[in-house]
């Protein structure tokens, strides 16, 4: 896949190298003509194409082949330079997926598909997130919004007394708009088929869309 | 000298201005920038993520596209039957194409 990055800070040069090991073609825009240069100098990430300017600028897009990106991630530390690129990306070049940091949650309401965003990363929430999942058993733990939230992972770990204990999925339940997708069990993750059987204390993570949350929690949590 | 040549423009009778040349629909491809124009067979209010946007289809002989303007509930001028032209980048919606807040222009009844 072919995946333009703006912003080349920790998470941006980060991201390029994970995406570059795993075999696609990615560059990496800054405007920082020090960060640039030394990136270039540097040769990290391994293999990664850079490009100083700046991204809100559509010619800058455009120099690095936007038009033909398949996904475009705007993880600058300035949630108005990440509105921008990915409005540009979805308006001026039709990326098929635009990802976008929040870095205050108070903003994360505008990364949604007015501005282009379809998925947005807030990494305040998933901490929240997931110190909520450290600290709860046996309640509903919502960890990722997708789709500008018509769809939600959520997590349940099940404390005694759950309804689900010791029920095949199928016998569940579940409201359509939900599905299991992955148990995990001391440590191992089971792949969810009809028949699993679910025990105490097992984390189970649900996908779930639509306003079916209270349906999923029921079944789950009782 | 603009102002020159608006003038001039002022002066020629509707008709006669020259119309940007447009792309048949059904040879518009996604990802390119085209201008097509057609007439507005549709129009529809599709608020996403609580807020409002304008959708419409704009249909020429040749085939049907979709446009969306995210913001705005309604734009001057743009009404149903009316034909437009409309520039952009647009992207492939299952069967059919869609752009999103595209460049625009009310063309002569």
């Amino acid at each position: 896949m072919n995946v333009i990055i703006a912003g080349a800070g920790s998470v941006g040069r980060y991201m390029a190298g994970q995406l570059q090991d795993s075999g696609h073609s990615v560059t990496l825009i800054d405007n920082d003509p020090k960060v640039v240069a030394q990136g270039q100098a540097t040769r990290t990430p391994v293999g990664v194409t850079w490009c100083l300017g700046d991204a809100c600028e559509v010619a800058t897009l455009k120099s690095v082949g936007t038009a033909q990106a398949d996904v475009v991630a705007a993880v600058t530390g300035d949630d108005e330079d990440n509105l921008v690129v990915s409005l540009l990306s979805k308006q001026e070049f039709a990326v098929p997926r635009v990802l976008a940091r929040v870095n205050n949650p108070k903003n994360e309401w505008m990364f949604n598909d007015m501005w282009g965003v379809d998925v947005s990363v807030s990494t305040p929430h998933l901490l929240t997130g997931l110190v909520e999942e450290a600290v709860t058993v046996g309640s509903f733990v919502r960890l990722l919004s997708l789709e500008g939230g018509k769809a939600r992972l959520a997590e349940v770990t099940l404390a005694e007394g759950s309804p689900a204990i010791a029920k095949e999925l199928t016998d569940l339940g579940l409201p359509r708009e939900s599905t299991v997708v992955a148990v995990l069990r001391d440590g191992h993750v089971v792949v969810p088929r009809g028949d699993t059987v679910l025990h105490q204390g097992d984390e189970v993570l649900v996908l779930v869309s639509g306003g079916v949350e209270d349906d999923v929690r029921r079944a789950l949590v009782g | 000298m603009a102002l020159l040549r608006r003038k001039q423009r002022d002066d020629q009778p509707i008709a006669s201005i020259e119309l940007p040349e447009c792309t048949p629909i059904c040879d518009t491809e996604p990802r390119q920038w085209v201008r097509v124009s057609g007439k507005v067979v549709r129009m529809t209010a599709r608020p996403t993520s609580g807020q409002p946007a304008l959708a419409i289809s704009l249909s020429d002989e040749t085939g049907i596209v979709t446009a969306v303007w995210t913001g705005r509930r309604e734009i001057g001028g743009v009404t149903l039957g009316r034909k437009i032209a409309i520039e952009g980048v647009a992207v492939k919606h299952g069967d059919h194409l869609e752009f999103t807040n595209p460049g625009y222009t009310l063309l002569p009844k």
